[in-house]
Formats: C-alpha cells, structure tokens, sequence
C-alpha cells in the first residue's frame, strides 16, 4: 500500500468515524469496506454522504464502487484537489 | 370512490428514472390516497382522494417524500444485459379482461387472486422449465414456511428497509374474555374487521416477503459445511401493494421458484451469470420478449436514495423485465440477485476461514411470467410458440 497523505488522512478520518458512528482510532489507514461491521453497505452510504457534505465528493455510481477503503478516498481527494 | 382531486406541484422535479418509484410510494402517503399520478415530466403529481379537507396536510406529506427521495439524487447505472424486446409477438391486448370473462382468475380480495386451469397448467410449464435450471446445478430442494420470524427479519434490517410492504401474521391473544367477544361480534365492516387492535397478540412471526431468506435463517450462526451450497425452493410470498394492486402485475399474494448460491463471492457470482446464461435459451424457446437489465428493491422513502445507489452501482440486482405490449411496457418476472456478504454478516454464517458467506438467487415470479406469456402470445394455442403448445395442448 502507498503511503496515505497524513494531511488528507486527518481530514477523512473524522468523516468516516462520524458516518459510521465508531470512534474515530478505528478508522486506520488500512480500512477497507467490511473491515468494520458498521461499514457494510448501509455503512458504505453514510461514508459517501459524509464525504459528499464534508469535502464535497460527488456521489456517482463510479465514486461508490471506487471508494471503498481509506486508501482510495485519500487518494481520490489528492486527485480531485484535495491535498 | 374519489371524492376529489389534488394537483401538487412538487417543489424539485422529479427526475425520470424516480418518476415511477415515487408514484408507487405515494400509495404509501396517508390513507385518503386512492390513486396517485406523477406526470413523466417530474413537474406534477395528482392525487385522487377519498375526502375533501385534509389537501394541506396530504401535500406536506407528498413533498417530504419528494424531497427525501429525490434530493441529492444519484443517477442510477443502468446496465443492459440482454435485450430481446424485439422478439416477435402475437398478441397486443391485455389479457386480464379475458381472463377474468373466461373465470380463469377471481379477484377475491383486493391484490389476492385464485388461478383457473389455463393459468394453472401454464404456471405449472413454467415452472418446470425453471427446474430444469436447478437440476443443471444439481441444487438440493428445501421447503420453506409461509411464515417468517420476525426475530429474524429483525436481524437482516428488512424493517428498515421494507416496512411499507410486510404482511403481519397474528393471532387472538390467550384470553378467555377476547376470544369469547371475538366470537360473538367479529363481522367485517367496511374495510376489514370490527375487532379492536388490543384483541390481537403481539407479532411473532410475518408472511414470507421472500424465499431465500428462509434458507439463510436455517443457517445461521454456523459455519456453512463444504463452504458452498445450492439450493431451489417455491414459496408463496407476500408484499402488500397498497393501491398499486390494481392487477395481475402486482399480487398481494404471489409464488416465486428461486435457485439459490450460497459461498464465496466467486462461486455466487459465477453462478449467477451462468444462471442468466441458461436461462436466455430457454426464454428463448418460450418466445419471451424480454430484456434484462440493472434494477433496484423497492427500499421506502428515508432508505431509497442511498440503498438503491448502493444496489445499482454494484450491480447486484438485474431484472428480467418482459415486454407487455398492451401498454407499451415492461413487467419484471425475475431477477439474478448477488446480496455480497450482508446475510453472512447479520447472520453470523461463515465460510471455512472464517470469512461471511456470499448468497445471490435467481428468482422467478411465476403468476407473472404467465400474466406476460398471455400478454404476448394470447388464448389461442395455435399462435403460441411450438415448446408452450406442445406442452401444454
């Protein structure tokens, strides 16, 4: 895995904690969907609304196929201007 | 009968991929509701109601569920899988009018429907052409109550999801005092039963809104044996409609044959392709015009919007949607279902290394599929295609 930008991280991780209602330590770079029981697929919904209202993600059927681990969000926000 | 008429004008237009999925809400709406209208423009609603004097409070309610479902919307990712809408037919009226001059179907209540023998025999054809996909997977046969623990549709979150279309299943409570006065005053007045609520017992158990969920029910909160498992079962099933049980298009009461995968994400999606595969020649033979294509479940208002992106967007509903050419139209009679890991996780059903199982179903509504049959083929046998009428005549 790729290094994950600490700055875009910090951002992310209250987003994601705050969407799926755990604290925000279990959200760790490694997260992938289904890491978590509370990210399943109602989970997954609430973390793109969460990053839809917080960082302005476009909720598209590509972004929810594609974000679907911390990782990918990271570097989907440092490609869409984020960093 | 429609008392009066009321024309909302809803404050976002209604995109057209939501256009239907809100109207058949919006039976949902408030009771005085007796039929409900969105224009395919998005920009207008009508409303017949059963009384004057609550429009107010009735359009409040129709505007939050435009709002909730059509805010944000998220375009759905509309995949083709097969399109034979083309395939010639031969029939171009609809067939409920004859069925019902011929007594091959009754309406005995609104939505519950009995069957005579020609929509019996066809019934009965389809369905074993449906087998024929169950023994290509050598799927094991189970059979399955009519009703379902609500213990555990609370355990898959189907309250959350569905609750506008269960069917409860309840009984009079354990009283001497209640079953004696049931006894003697129970009549149906009006729209139902004179009874009051408080005679009844709390709900244990729902009619079956589904058939798989009976086979994910048996195994759960144990590892799965051999890691892999394919089962086929027919069941009555049961979603209540509302006013949209205007015909044979949409049964309170109705039958499904599925064939269900049970495994990793690999065998269940392999599968279901191979399925959709095997199927196509034999829809083929039954002169079927249909087309397959991305679909959702008809989650309500406040789970609609982020479920149905969900489902569409990882493709895990396709519906077989078979042309009705009275009204220009399709009708869905099955669908190839993938559900990732989520009864695997709500249920506690593992794979061997410990890992939620995967489940998908093909799924076959059977009532419609002979509802379409006529639709495109009609009475006459000698127009239908040669595997039908020789099976059949």
């Amino acid at each position: 895995m790729d290094s994950i930008d600490t700055t875009l991280f910090a951002k992310v991780q209250p987003v994601l904690a705050a969407a799926l209602k755990v604290n925000p330590a279990d959200i760790t770079p490694a997260l992938q969907f289904g890491d978590l029981p509370q990210w399943d697929s109602m989970g997954h919904m609430e973390v793109m609304v969460g990053l839809e209202a917080a960082l302005g993600v476009e909720i598209t059927a590509e972004t929810i196929t594609a974000l679907t681990s911390v990782e990918a969000i990271c570097t989907h926000l440092a490609q869409n201007g984020h960093a | 009968m429609p008392e009066t008429t009321l024309e909302v004008t809803p404050a976002l237009l209604i995109p057209p991929h939501l256009v239907g999925q809100i109207q058949s809400k919006l039976a949902y709406v408030d009771e005085a509701i007796a039929a409900a209208r969105v224009a395919e423009s998005g920009d207008r609603i009508t409303l017949a109601l059963r009384a004057a004097g609550r429009e107010g409070e009735i359009e409040a309610k129709v505007q939050r569920v435009v709002q909730e479902m059509a805010q944000g919307g998220i375009a759905p990712r509309v995949e083709i899988l097969e399109d034979h809408l083309d395939r010639p037919v031969s029939y171009a009226a609809d067939p409920l009018a004859e069925l019902l001059a011929r007594r091959e179907v009754y309406e005995e209540s609104t939505g519950i429907f009995t069957f005579g023998p020609l929509m019996s025999r066809l019934i009965e054809y389809f369905e074993s052409r449906f087998l024929e996909l169950a023994a290509h997977f050598d799927a094991q046969p189970y059979r399955f109550p009519t009703l379902m623990s609500a213990e555990f549709l609370d355990r898959v979150d189907y309250f959350r999801a569905f609750p506008h279309s269960l069917t409860f299943a309840t009984h009079l409570r354990e009283d001497l005092d209640i079953i004696n006065q049931f006894a003697e005053k129970a009549k149906y007045e009006g729209r139902g039963l004179n009874a009051p609520a408080e005679f009844f017992s709390q709900v244990q158990a729902l009619l079956s809104p589904a058939v798989c969920y009976h086979l994910y029910f048996s195994l759960a909160d144990h590892p799965l044996p051999d890691g892999q498992l394919i089962a086929t079962s027919v069941g009555t099933c049961f979603r209540y409609e509302s006013t949209n049980l205007t015909s044979l298009e949409r049964l309170w009461n109705f039958t499904m044959r599925e064939v269900i995968f049970v495994g990793s994400k690999d065998f269940v999606l392999e599968h279901r392709e191979r399925s959709r595969q095997f199927m196509q020649a034999i829809f083929e033979e039954l002169g079927l015009a249909y087309r397959v294509e991305t679909a959702n479940d008809p989650f309500f208002v406040g789970e609609f919007r982020k479920q149905a992106a969900f489902q569409t967007a990882f493709q895990l509903k396709y519906e077989i949607r078979a042309r009705l050419p009275f009204k220009d139209s399709t009708l869905a009679i099955g669908s190839y279902n993938y559900h990732q890991d989520f009864f695997g996780r709500h249920l506690g059903i593992t794979l061997p290394d410990g890992k939620p199982i995967h489940t998908g179903c093909t799924a076959f509504g059977l009532e419609r599929v002979a509802y379409a049959f006529l639709a495109q083929h009609g009475f006459d046998p000698a127009a239908w295609p040669v595997a039908v009428r020789e099976a059949l005549v």
